[in-house]
């Protein structure tokens, strides 16, 4: 069973995505900010991440760096997801370690879609 | 209500409370970086959980509060105290929407004006100009308008142009507030300082201020005969005016009146170039509809003339009124028209025509309609051929949907890639790209690819740069664009990326249940009936799903759940029958020695009690301790409601909270709020005086407030302490005697610490009693009777000029009563042991009868009697014992001792009182019943109320 | 004290309560010319104020504080 990561300090947008990937058959995993990921993330591992910006002691972008920065873990492909839409915002996601970017609010099919590709995991 | 749902509103109520707190504590620090990214982040999370449902009034206010939040942070806007009290009335707007939606499920639609009218003001504090003005606000004026009197008008005329400007361009949608606040000649001798007051009207756009009468000579002017009237121009609400004005109502005249009355163009009558042309040109574009030239021919003429001419000053007027209400014709050709005439236009006379349905507004109110018909049937063709889509088969959907966002994917990677080598987590962005182009290539079948990626990928990290991976990624992404691969759904098919694009933007936001198991309804075809578009543009896991569902993550695992207060009586009931039932196994081992004849059964049955009761006793109490709460559920409120309270009334206060971790059972809590808030407001309305008359008392210019709570044997105890004027006994007295509360005999003798008290005795309080005395009492009586009710106790001590102190104490539970059994004709009662003071024999020769009344001398008091059976209606006499001598429970009533004749007194229990319900619930002599070990049921009384 | 007198000024400074409008009412009846300097002013009793409107002060100084000072804009004139 794929393990998905979800990184955001709201409760609300975790369960959102929790019930959405629970739905489609992931196992998930929550942290509400970018230390308790790391943990979690050495801890064990995950296949995909699912990572909000702005949280309280360290937010997206600071998680991604150090996360790219473990030489020792496999590198899973990581969504970030965030209110800004601006292209600086998305090239500063990049530039950080993320695969790939969502502007909130994400409806649960271009969720899952992305997720389920970034997994490898459509079949005709 | 789904889950989603419910956690959104919960995690909502948490983010406000903490807006709430992180505000006022930025009031004493509000240099604090720190608290403002807790307050930018509150917001923040509040808007981004909003977008997930369709609830586009309250993302609106949030995403303007965000924005600001933001502003500030950056330091493109300041913090100050109106931002705060904005933002708080915004958050109370959005708590407000939150309840409705709990209880409703939606909110009214009437709340979408006031969403932007807060959306508009938050973002005028930027600075930054509000979208769209006035595009979703009232674009009719009311039908009724009232002609503002010739007072109103010169009153509107004396404020500057650009305040009206602004004024009108917010559109207020419940109409602006003309005040003229006439202050009483002798108010500045009761300390008053009204214009202070005015100075904090609320939702105040301008303020002036003008005499009532021409100026005396020097000499004689008495500097305290107040003689001034201060005019206010307001956009806060009817209602909120009246309430902050509701001490000096009388003194203040109020005129509501539209917006367009602000329309008053001023200056110079002559001069500038011709106006009849303009005018007639200017019609002529408006009737054609065309307002885009009408602006640009008012502007060009703007520019010929001299700012200081009437005619100018209605210029600018008719381009802001294109710019505000652009549809309103009427308004538009008005102010037109007003420019030949040179008068102001009468709007209340236009008001009634002025409305959509007028000739003049119909043309370009119906292009407008039209072209929102248009709007819906393309949306209704989009959800149409979404639902086409469906039907045609999720795969197809899924598959072309699937092309674009692969080819995304790829396009991000070879982004990601061509970015700088040189940070340190290179190898790390490798690696994650490449995993993601895996990822890809496996959704799309093409695994013939899949060597050629890894060797590309270990090459880059050998070498600690993405140039090999990029090369692949572009080699890759050229073939992909050239010739689809050969499996179908991996083709990136330009042409039909349209269809999926309008299916999602057809689809307003998903509503979360569409997530959960409600979905395989919603894939009807017929789903484009109701907006569960989610549903139909989303192609459902399911089908393709193998894998087990809704495994439990071990992870997340909470310190804390939610429990429903249900759930917990429950327990509270079992418990409570639990204790019932162990108590029948003393009887049982009585029997099993008496009746059977087999003591070591006996003595197991006992000791196997002992085990059950430790056991059942702390389970009660554990389950006590799941009801408790800390006090500070119930303090939290106060920092906003004395900020609030005292900045209407002009005061400074300290609040000063003390002991909030002190816990109590949920509805002794609870039942603690309104008498805490009735309090705390007296304190502020009555009891703390004005910054001048505590200096002139002597006083530090601000009061102090002191909550306190603290847990005193087994009580907990509350107290509210100010050091504000006081309670003058000699009035309370006066007070209390004219209302009939105390006879003569009692005026005479009674304590100043007696006297106070009676500001609880009901019938005290009254509007009288309020605009008289200096003193509280206003519903105190309220007060009383609700600590009463969960079995408190109120006392209140005061000095004069000093201040005032308030003691609440209360129980720690209400759960478990002790009471004490009384027998009385062959039937036993519970009587409270909060009651009881003492049980005591009197011969019968010591009880006397005087007037039909009974009484009794005991420790040199005079104690009145009452038997239990007369008081429950019952015709036997009170049984005396072998000594003649009648039982007598002494109990406490109010202040004062009461002896209650019983037949016989019996032990003391601890029971679980339940409520009398249904049709008993009337029976006010009983506070309830509870079920004794042995099975029988006691009725337990309400002292009070027998007596 | 909030109100300070020089010669031909009376400088307000923080909030000048109702005690002060006697002394300033005396100040002005010796001093009809008397300017008033409210720069530092955020709030003034309005016993003080009627004494000024009754004098036809001349403001000489304006309130930085702006809210106080668009509503004294209403009362007296500024030079």
């Amino acid at each position: 069973m794929k393990r998905v990561l979800i990184v955001d300090d709201a409760a609300t947008v975790r369960m959102y995505y929790r019930l959405i990937l629970e739905e489609a058959g992931y196992l998930v995993v929550e942290a509400v900010n970018g230390v308790e990921a790391m943990e979690k993330s050495l801890r064990e591992s995950f296949d995909l991440y699912i990572v909000d910006i702005n949280m309280p002691k360290q937010d997206g972008y600071g998680f991604l760096r150090e996360l790219r920065g473990r030489d020792e873990l496999r590198q899973a492909p990581a969504l970030m997801v965030s209110t800004e839409a601006a292209d600086h915002d998305r090239k500063r996601a990049y530039a950080a370690g993320a695969n790939l970017y969502l502007v909130k609010p994400v409806k649960p099919q271009e969720l899952l879609v992305n997720c389920r590709l970034l997994l490898g995991e459509v079949r005709p | 209500m789904n889950p989603l749902l419910e956690q959104f509103l919960s995690e909502t109520r948490e983010s406000l409370q903490g807006i709430g707190e992180k505000l006022m504590q930025l009031e004493n620090e509000p240099e604090s970086a720190e608290l403002m990214t807790e307050l930018f982040r509150f917001v923040h999370t509040l808007k981004g959980n909003s977008g997930l449902f369709d609830f586009p009034e309250l993302t609106r206010v949030l995403h303007a509060g965000e924005d600001l939040m933001d502003a500030v942070r950056d330091g493109k806007a300041a913090y100050c105290l109106p931002m705060a009290d904005l933002l708080l009335d915004a958050m109370d707007y959005v708590g407000m929407l939150c309840d409705e939606i709990e209880n409703d499920g939606v909110y009214a639609a009437a709340h979408a004006g006031d969403s932007v009218r807060l959306a508009e003001t938050l973002r005028r504090m930027i600075g930054a100009p509000a979208d769209a003005p006035g595009a979703a606000g009232a674009v009719s004026p009311s039908a009724a308008d009232p002609g503002p009197s010739a007072e109103v008008r010169s009153l509107l005329s004396g404020i500057p142009e650009r305040i009206r400007m602004d004024a009108y361009r917010a559109q207020t949608s419940g109409g602006l507030h003309c005040l003229v606040y006439s202050p009483v000649q002798d108010c500045f001798f009761q300390g008053d300082d009204p214009f202070f007051q005015a100075r904090r009207t609320p939702g105040i756009v301008w303020g002036g201020i003008a005499a009532r009468e021409a100026w005396p000579e020097l000499a004689e002017m008495d500097a305290y005969n107040c003689v001034l009237d201060f005019h206010v121009l307001s956009e806060a609400p009817a209602e909120e005016l009246k309430e902050y004005y509701r001490y000096v109502f009388e003194q203040l005249q109020m005129t509501t009146i539209s917006p367009r009355c602000l329309i008053l163009p001023q200056g110079d009558p002559n001069g500038g170039p011709v106006y009849e042309d303009f005018v007639g040109d200017a019609l002529g574009l408006l009737r054609g509809g065309d307002i885009d030239a009408l602006r640009r021919a008012a502007r060009s003429m703007l520019e010929l003339s001299s700012r200081e001419l009437w005619f100018s000053s209605a210029l600018r007027w008719l381009l802001l009124a294109t710019e505000v209400e652009p549809e309103n014709g009427v308004v538009l050709e008005a102010i037109i028209t007003s420019l030949r005439t040179l008068a102001a236009p009468e709007w209340h006379v236009l008001a009634a025509a002025a409305g959509p349905q007028s000739p003049a507004a119909t043309g370009v109110c119906a292009a407008k309609e039209c072209a929102v018909q248009e709007g819906a049937v393309q949306e209704s063709a989009a959800k149409e051929s979404a639902a086409k889509e469906s039907a045609v088969g999720e795969a197809g959907l899924l598959r072309e949907e699937t092309g674009a966002a692969i080819r995304a994917i790829v396009d991000v990677q070879r982004e990601i890639l061509s970015l700088p080598d040189e940070v340190a987590w290179i190898a790390g962005r490798v690696k994650a790209a490449a995993a993601s182009l895996e990822g890809c290539l496996r959704s799309s079948g093409s695994l013939d690819a899949l060597p050629g990626l890894r060797l590309a990928a270990e090459s880059s990290v050998a070498l600690l740069s993405a140039a090999p991976l990029l090369a692949w990624v572009e080699e890759y992404a050229e073939e992909m664009a050239a010739a689809p691969p050969s499996s179908p759904n991996a083709a990136p098919n330009a042409a039909s990326n349209a269809a999926p694009n309008a299916a999602s933007e057809a689809a307003p936001n998903a509503t979360p249940a569409t997530c959960q198991a409600e979905a395989p309804a919603a894939r009807e075809p017929s789903a484009e009936a109701k907006p569960s578009p989610a549903a139909a543009a989303a192609p459902q896991p399911e089908s393709e799903v193998k894998f087990g569902r809704r495994v439990e993550d071990v992870y997340a695992a909470a310190k804390s759940i939610k429990v429903d207060q249900v759930k917990i009586d429950r327990l509270m009931n079992l418990i409570g029958e639990m204790v019932v039932a162990k108590n029948a196994l003393p009887y049982l081992a009585g029997r099993a020695e008496s009746v059977f004849g087999v003591p070591e059964f006996s003595r197991e049955i006992k000791a196997q009690y002992a085990v059950i009761n430790r056991i059942a006793e702390e389970m009660q109490d554990s389950i006590m301790q799941v009801r408790m709460m800390p006090v500070s559920f119930v303090f939290q409120r106060f920092p906003r409601l004395v900020r609030d309270t005292s900045n209407k009334l002009g005061k400074e206060v300290n609040l000063v909270l003390e002991g909030e971790e002190t816990e109590a059972d949920k509805n002794i809590i609870e039942s603690l709020g309104d008498p805490l808030v009735h309090i705390v407001r007296n304190s502020l309305d009555h009891g703390i005086e004005s910054p001048e008359a505590r200096i002139a008392a002597g006083k530090p210019a601000a009061g102090t407030l002191v909550i306190r709570a603290s847990q005193e044997a087994g009580r907990v105890v509350i107290e509210i302490r100010d050091d504000g004027k006081g309670i003058d006994p000699a009035v309370i007295k006066r007070k209390a005697y004219e209302k009939g509360l105390i006879d003569e005999d009692r005026l005479e003798r009674i304590t100043d610490p007696e006297a106070v008290n009676l500001v609880f005795a009901s019938g005290f309080s009254t509007a009288e009693a309020v605009s008289d005395l200096s003193g509280r009492g206003v519903g105190m009586d309220v007060v009383k009777t609700a600590i009463e009710k969960v079995n408190g106790t109120v006392h209140l001590e005061s000095e004069k000029g000093k201040g005032t102190r308030i003691r609440i104490s209360l129980p720690l539970s209400m759960a478990v009563t002790n009471v004490m059994i009384v027998e009385s004709n062959r039937q036993i009662f519970g009587v409270p042991m909060d009651a009881v003071v003492e049980t005591v024999r009197v011969p019968r020769a010591a009880i006397k009868t005087i007037k039909k009344s009974m009484a009794t001398v005991l420790r040199g008091r005079i104690v009145p009697l009452k038997a239990l059976n007369t008081l429950l209606g019952l015709a036997a006499q009170q049984r005396a014992n072998e000594e003649d001598e009648l039982a007598v429970l002494v109990v406490n009533v109010g202040d004062q001792q009461l002896g209650i004749l019983v037949d016989d007194f019996h032990e003391t229990v601890d029971i679980i009182l339940k409520p009398m319900t249904g049709v008993l619930a009337g029976l006010a002599a009983y506070a309830g019943s509870a079920l004794l070990g042995d099975g029988s049921v006691l009725m337990v009384l309400n002292v009070k109320e027998v007596l | 004290m909030a109100i300070v007198y020089t010669k031909n000024k009376a400088v307000f400074s923080d909030a000048a309560g109702a005690e002060e409008a006697e002394t300033l009412l005396e100040w002005l009846g010796k001093h009809p010319k008397g300017k008033i300097d409210l720069g530092a002013c955020v709030h003034l009793h309005p016993a003080n104020l009627q004494v000024m409107m009754a004098a036809g002060c001349l403001v000489t100084v304006r309130s930085s504080d702006q809210d106080l000072a668009a509503w004294i804009d209403s009362a007296l004139k500024t030079i």
